[in-house]
């Protein structure tokens, strides 16, 4: 306080010391004053029309002054400016179709809705009001009703693009709430109307006196789309997978394009399509052999006269469980037909143990334990796989006797055991005779009914015997015998949930995280992060852009894709709003007009106006 | 300028310089020095004149009473040395400005001073404002242009112009008749006529030189002021326009038309200069006129 009223002091010292100064007379010392004297006199004498003229002249600039004066406190404007205080609701379309380039004079549809709304913003005068709201899928109020248009400025100009749908109905109903009870209200909507057919806008109360506005912003139609992008590795052989891929065309015509598939940022392979006019192309590509976890797909236009003019559903990202290696114990003294196969496969982390130095505990962490003719006390968890077990406590089947010579007869060829092999001719020295019991399934057996292959479904594992030590026949030299390995272990990790969802942009998503955080951090595709809770071991992310997220807490990290795969926004083709019983405007009329505000050029008038006058009176050309 | 540069050898020779032109242009180079037209005891005859009872008789022209039976006496012309005397303004309205007409009228006079040095004439300085302030005593001869240099050297301003008051004193104290050479701007509240008016009355030939400044008569001021005479101090509130000063310059014009119209009635020669002239320039004006060398 004591500060301001320094400052006031100072100013108003100033202020009168400038004053007094410029009160007093610059004095001049001429050689002889009678002749100046001379001139006063005859001066004084002088009173011709001239001078009255010039007298007139004050007066006349003076009346002038008076009148701008007062043309400036009356604020005129023109007759096509609206003066009367209106209540302006902007709502602007930032929805994914939004990013379309089908524009002249902008970047895209959003740019333009952009510049519209200004042009708009432009026209408020002081006695409007105006709101401004962004909208897509959700509502985003970014204003209340201000006085004040350029406070809107920063946030029109913030508003960008989301990769999501649009909720017309919503953002409508928004709009009519707001404008509920406000004088001369002025509902405008800036937006491509992409996805209106699919909406449905009924009992729509835009109350009296409120004008609406479609302000369409677009002009093609001509989109390729990847509406579906799923890939999951094969069961049997998780090297491989196999992708699903649906392209969906907004073109009035056939068009020819490439799918190109994308491995961690590396272009592994391309797909040539062809396309009807508005047509859906899908596709399984089986067996897929690339290495790579994160998998993009983009969609390329080759019809060299047509244009893609939304770029943002060109691409569409899944992602491919990781490969892990089946941890498989194997409990022998010794059998190099079995270990071999073993170990020339890199999907698997084999150990070798002896029966002294095996323990139903060290066994319980591995996937798979092969017991080689020894029946010790099996692990908690984990597949079962016995060759030829002796009889004893923990022996699985009870041995009733000993068959000399059988031969494969019955194979269960739908069996997942039984997949690429074939067992027929197998010499076998002498096998078991097992007694069977409820939950077992013979896979193989001979002529006779022995059960040479069974396999068993316990509680919660699985269980599979061969009743035959293989040294005592001639399988481990048959091409069946790797595999049937293979097929044995892939058949107890069968169940292993490795098929990874894709969300969908737009949406809340709920991604399991085994985390004891309440929180965990999210990085968004483009590289901005966020905190996100986590509710009953689940994280709560909200996704607006397509791409991979990356959830990480302190004990785990995990990336999930998102796309847009949103077919009505992938019809981009601009569509007009229309309501029942309300009328709808389309342009700008009345709207957008250059307002003048005249009483600034009054003021500025009545400035160089003044300044006329004081010139030619300190230069005494009309004293 | 200072008032050593400017009686410098540079000067000295512009002054033999304007001398050899200004005998060039006087005619008849003779080495007789300029003659009074006082009439006495000379030996050029000049006039006749009747008898007075009184009259030296020997001045009688005795073939003139053999025609006519009257007496006449023959009037000589009376030889004698001419004195010029310079009457400097001395007032602070010469003093006005960078330069002024007091720089200019020092030059002037030093220059004329040295021509009729050399002509052998008595050559006087007498500075003057409101009275006669000083005074160098009549010289003659060349080597005393160092005396003239001096003394204009250390002439000060003096008081406020009073032509009739300081010419009263100046014929009072000078009898010897001459030429009265007066430098000024001319610049008397109470007018020029009774100081030129004292000289002629008391035989004195006057030449009158005056001196303007061209920068008074277009000065770059404009609006509200108050203008201080230099002289009197009087104040006088004055808004200055354009108007104005083209009506203050025809006052100066009126004003000089005044004086030079007064001059020539009355057979005085009048020379009006700006000091923005160079008053070599000046010199050879005042001797094509002839009245300074005859």
């Amino acid at each position: 306080m004591s500060t301001i009223l320094t400052l006031g002091g100072l100013v108003l010292a100033a202020v009168t010391v400038l004053y007094i100064m410029k009160l007093r007379k610059r004095r001049i010392q001429v050689p002889f004053s009678p002749l100046w004297k001379q001139v006063l006199t005859e001066k004084k004498q002088s009173s011709d029309f001239w001078k009255r003229l010039r007298r007139l002249f004050s007066w006349f600039v003076h009346v002038l002054l008076a009148c701008l004066l007062a043309f400036a406190l009356a604020d005129p404007h023109f007759e096509t400016e609206v003066v009367q205080g209106r209540h302006i609701l902007l709502l602007v379309d930032s929805s994914a179709s939004m990013a379309s380039t089908d524009v002249s004079g902008g970047v895209d549809r959003l740019d333009i809705a952009k510049q519209k709304a200004r042009e708009i913003l432009d026209t408020i005068g002081p006695e409007d009001r105006v709101m401004l709201v962004e909208f897509n899928n959700q509502l985003r109020p970014l204003s209340p009703f201000v006085a004040e248009a350029s406070v809107l400025e920063q946030p029109l100009r913030d508003i960008s693009v989301v990769a999501t749908g649009t909720s017309y109905s919503e953002a409508l109903r928004f709009a009519a709430d707001s404008l509920r009870d406000k004088e001369r209200g002025e509902l405008i909507l800036i937006s491509d109307g992409s996805g209106l057919k699919a909406e449905s806008i009924e009992g729509f109360d835009l109350g009296d006196g409120v004008t609406l506005r479609h302000l369409k912003v677009g002009e093609a139609s001509g989109n390729l789309a990847v509406t579906a992008f799923n890939v999951r590795r094969y069961l049997a052989n998780k090297l491989d997978y196999e992708l699903f891929v649906r392209v969906t065309s907004s073109f009035d015509r056939p068009v020819n394009a490439e799918i190109e598939i994308y491995a961690d940022g590396r272009l592994v392979d391309t797909k040539p399509i062809q396309l009807d006019a508005n047509d859906a192309y899908q596709r399984f590509y089986p067996s897929q052999a690339v290495s790579g976890e994160r998998l993009e797909a983009r969609v390329r236009l080759k019809t060299t006269d047509a244009r893609d003019v939304f770029p943002l559903d060109d691409r569409a990202y899944a992602l491919l469980p990781p490969t892990r290696k089946t941890t498989v114990m194997v409990v022998t003294e010794g059998n190099l037909y079995l270990e071999g196969p073993l170990l020339l496969n890199p999907n698997l982390d084999v150990t070798r143990v002896t029966l002294e130095n095996y323990s139903p505990e060290k066994a319980a962490s591995f996937d798979v334990t092969i017991f080689d003719r020894v029946a010790p006390k099996p692990p908690a968890t984990g597949g079962l796989l016995y060759f030829g077990p002796p009889a004893g406590e923990f022996t699985p089947w009870e041995t009733t006797k000993q068959v000399p010579d059988p031969i494969i007869t019955r194979t269960k060829k739908s069996h997942p055991l039984m997949r690429w092999i074939s067992l027929a001719d197998v010499n076998i020295g002498v096998a078991d005779q097992w007694k069977l019991r409820g939950g077992d399934t013979v896979v193989a057996s001979s002529a006779l009914g022995l059960p040479l292959l069974v396999a068993r479904q316990e509680e919660d594992r699985k269980v599979v015997g061969v009743a035959f030590d293989v040294r005592n026949s001639d399988l481990p030299l048959r091409v069946a015998f790797p595999v049937f390995l293979l097929n044995a272990i892939d058949f107890f990790s069968l169940d292993d949930p490795s098929l990874v969802e894709t969300n969908q942009t737009g949406k809340t998503w709920s991604v399991p995280m085994k985390t004891e955080s309440a929180r965990v951090d999210v990085t968004y595709p483009d590289g901005s992060t966020a905190s996100v809770p986590v509710y009953d071991g689940r994280a709560v992310v909200y996704g607006e852009q397509t791409g991979f997220y990356r959830i990480a807490s302190p004990e785990v990290t995990k990336t999930v894709a998102a796309n847009l795969a949103d077919n009505q926004e992938s019809k981009i083709a601009p569509e007009e709003l229309n309501l029942d019983k309300v009328e709808i405007k389309r342009d700008t009329s009345a709207l957008i007009f250059d307002r003048h505000d005249l009483w600034i050029w009054a003021l500025l008038a009545v400035l160089l106006m003044l300044m006329i006058e004081w010139w030619t009176y300190n230069r005494r050309l009309t004293v | 300028m200072a008032a050593e540069e400017q009686f410098d050898d540079a000067f000295l020779k512009k002054l033999e310089y304007l001398y050899i032109i200004s005998k060039k242009i006087a005619s008849g180079a003779i080495r007789a020095k300029r003659k009074t037209k006082i009439v006495g005891s000379g030996l050029e005859f000049a006039d006749y004149r009747e008898y007075s009872p009184g009259d030296d008789l020997r001045n009688i022209d005795w073939r003139v009473f053999a025609r006519t039976e009257k007496l006449f006496l023959k009037l000589f012309e009376e030889e004698e040395d001419l004195y010029i005397y310079f009457l400097v303004d001395t007032s602070p309205s010469m003093f006005l400005g960078d330069p002024n007409k007091w720089e200019y009228a020092k030059r002037l006079i030093a220059s004329l001073s040295y021509i009729g040095l050399a002509n052998l004439d008595r050559v006087s300085i007498i500075p003057f404002s409101s009275k006669l302030d000083g005074r160098l005593p009549p010289s003659r001869g060349r080597a005393q242009i160092f005396k003239i240099f001096d003394f204009l050297r250390e002439m000060e301003p003096g008081d406020t112009t009073s032509l009739g008051e300081a010419f009263r004193t100046f014929v009072t104290q000078n009898k010897r008749r001459g030429m009265a050479v007066v430098v000024s701007d001319f610049y008397d509240p109470s007018g020029f006529e009774e100081g030129l008016n004292y000289l002629r009355y008391h035989k004195f030939e006057p030449l009158v030189v005056q001196l303007y400044d061209q920068r008074e008569l277009n000065p770059n001021f404009r609006g509200d002021l108050q203008l201080v005479d230099c002289e009197t101090g009087s104040i006088a509130d004055v808004t200055v326009t354009s108007a104005m000063m083209k009506e203050y310059v025809a006052a100066f014009e009126k004003f000089s038309e005044g004086l030079e119209e007064y001059c020539t009635k009355r057979q005085i020669l009048y020379f009006r200069t700006p000091i923005q002239l160079e008053f070599d320039e000046l010199v050879l004006t005042i001797f094509r006129a002839g009245g300074f060398l005859k």
